[in-house]
């Protein structure tokens, strides 16, 4: 079996004459966390979109452990592994915690859902319906939904958004710890730097659709077309 | 205290719920066994008769309440498939095409299968064009009834006589308001039992999370059109069987059974319910039965007093009566 989970090979996407990806290729090796940086309107949540299904492509291919899946739609994506949270919460809001979970938990065989709730700290919520948790609950329920089932390539959209520091590193270190325990490979797309920097094993770059660069933490930092661009001279 | 620490402590006082599936059973057999009571308590054959006839609309509006619970659709057509099934039933045992065992199950099936095939287009569209939709059904079949005079006698309807035997048991009382209210009211417990059992089920559940958020349920892997057009196919046969009760019960069949009035008056005996809750609509179509039969005694406006029945209800019982009731409930409890 290929080494890499994830490939997205020339992906591009168009919105009538705006070009939001071009030409972008990546790939992400089993077990990786790779985060997925760049300003507002660079392509990220665009490129996370196509890798899911969510949008079509224009033109390239779409690759999960090695099975072009570029024709198949996110339900078909979701049966080979492939799962994915979005930019704003995106739960059930009139079932409860653990109702949503048995249902995403069918979707993929009956798949143990304790394990979900426990690692995400949700049992105590288990009756409770979903609109009627805390906003970090339910940011950590939309990922626990994702989870279900040990996906093995996982693709985050902004995750921490909205969350407190002290949530957010929360997440990221439940985020890191699954990763490496469940052999999960993980896209993230997110703006909170300190998460980014603490918990992926490469970063990608992406602006204005084009990929900017592509490497370890330090040789992101350290990259001065990525400064300038995007992280400052704070990063 | 972390915040995480911090929230489970917060919730997890609410308890975990007992085996609500045995208690529905019993709460459903308690019902049936109640429902025998009801030619004994009733004080005339016309209170039983006009309770009767409370039963088919309370059927017909369980119908348009479980669609809006398990789809989040609002149907302006379900008379469509209610009329459908006293078309089916009453054009075939008037016109002896069939046995009335076979009309039974072709006006069950029929408004069913129409539904299933129907939902798996209207599914897709949600609010004022689904409504819309479902409306143009509802008005296009009201056209057929009511110009296709070989059919049932266009407008003016048609009466028809009952076979001797149904199923091996006369078929009289179904026409005996001492007969046909137990029947009814069995028949809705049963439908309401098994509406809640379905919400409970993995199909019922799968379709609740459609509803609340389409597209989180197709990136977790499901189609989401099936489930949804299932719900139709059972609202439909819900309301087939209101239908062929009322059609049995009274003999005759007109075009007005299919009429958006009607569907429209189902919809507000849901809302007026709670249309919320499995058992809501049906409550709240035995109170405006009620409340119609009464302001039409009272007033020659009828209409008028249940549209300010329903303005009241709707400002101060937004999710109905049994919502309300679910409040008090639940605030009682945790006192």
């Amino acid at each position: 079996m290929s080494d890499i989970a994830l490939q997205g090979i020339g992906l591009t996407r168009r919105f009538g004459g705006f070009i939001a990806l071009d030409k972008v290729d990546i790939a992400v090796k089993r077990g990786e966390i790779r985060g997925l940086i760049g300003p507002n309107g660079a392509g990220k949540s665009t490129l996370i979109d196509v890798l899911s299904g969510r949008a079509k492509n224009r033109a390239g291919r779409v690759l999960i452990n090695g099975e072009d899946v570029s024709g198949l739609t996110p339900q078909q994506r979701r049966k080979r592994g492939m799962a994915r949270s979005f930019q704003r919460t995106n739960i059930f809001p009139d079932l409860t915690v653990e109702q949503q979970l048995r249902v995403a938990s069918w979707a993929v065989a009956d798949a143990d859902i304790a394990e979900v709730m426990d690692e995400l700290h949700l049992a105590g919520l288990a009756d409770f319906p979903a609109a009627q948790i805390s906003y970090g609950d339910q940011r950590r329920l939309d990922l626990a939904l994702a989870l279900v089932g040990r996906p093995s390539v996982l693709l985050l959209d902004e995750p921490a958004a909205g969350l407190t520091t002290e949530e957010s590193f929360t997440l990221a270190r439940i985020l890191r710890d699954l990763a490496n325990r469940w052999n999960v490979t993980v896209l993230l797309v997110e703006h909170d730097m300190q998460v980014v920097f603490s918990i992926c094993d490469r970063i990608s770059v992406l602006h204005l659709g084009r990929q900017l660069g592509e490497g370890t933490c330090a040789e992101v930092r350290a990259n001065p077309t990525v400064v300038a661009a995007y992280l400052g001279t704070e990063a | 205290m972390s915040t995480l620490a911090h929230d489970a402590v917060r919730y997890a006082k609410k308890p975990r719920g007992t085996s609500a599936t045995a208690v529905l059973l019993l709460a459903g057999a308690v019902a049936l066994l109640a429902g025998f009571a009801l030619p004994w308590i009733a004080p005339s054959k016309l209170a039983m008769s006009l309770f009767a006839q409370a039963l088919f609309d309370a059927l017909l509006a369980t119908s348009v309440g479980f669609l809006f619970l398990q789809n989040g659709r609002v149907s302006f057509g379900q008379a469509a498939f209610s009329g459908l099934g006293s078309y089916a039933f009453g054009v075939l045992v008037a016109r002896n095409l069939v046995g009335a065992e076979a009309a039974l199950l072709v006006a069950l099936l029929l408004p069913t299968a129409l539904a299933f095939l129907l939902g798996l287009v209207i599914a897709r569209v949600s609010g004022v064009a689904h409504a819309m939709l479902t409306l143009a059904v509802g008005q296009a079949l009201y056209e057929v009834a009511f110009r296709w005079r070989e059919l049932a006698k266009g407008d003016d309807g048609m009466s028809f006589d009952l076979p001797a035997r149904i199923f091996g048991v006369s078929a009289r009382g179904l026409q005996d308001p001492a007969v046909m209210v137990v029947l009814a009211w069995s028949i809705l417990v049963i439908v309401l039992v098994g509406l809640a059992l379905f919400a409970r089920s993995r199909t019922g559940m799968v379709a609740a999370a459609i509803r609340d958020n389409e597209e989180r349920a197709r990136f977790l892997g499901y189609s989401t059109t099936l489930p949804r057009a299932l719900v139709y196919a059972i609202a439909a046969f819900v309301a087939a069987l209101a239908g062929v009760l009322q059609a049995s019960y009274n003999g005759y069949i007109a075009p007005q059974m299919f009429h958006w009035t009607v569907s429209g008056f189902a919809l507000i005996m849901a809302i007026i319910g709670g249309a919320k809750f499995i058992i809501g609509p049906a409550v709240g179509a035995v109170a405006l039965f009620y409340i119609k039969d009464f302001a039409g005694q009272v007033a020659e406006y009828w209409p008028a007093i249940v549209g300010g029945a329903l303005v009241i209800v709707t400002l101060t019982m937004p999710q109905g009566i049994i919502g309300l009731a679910d409040l008090l409930w639940r605030r009682s409890a945790r006192r």
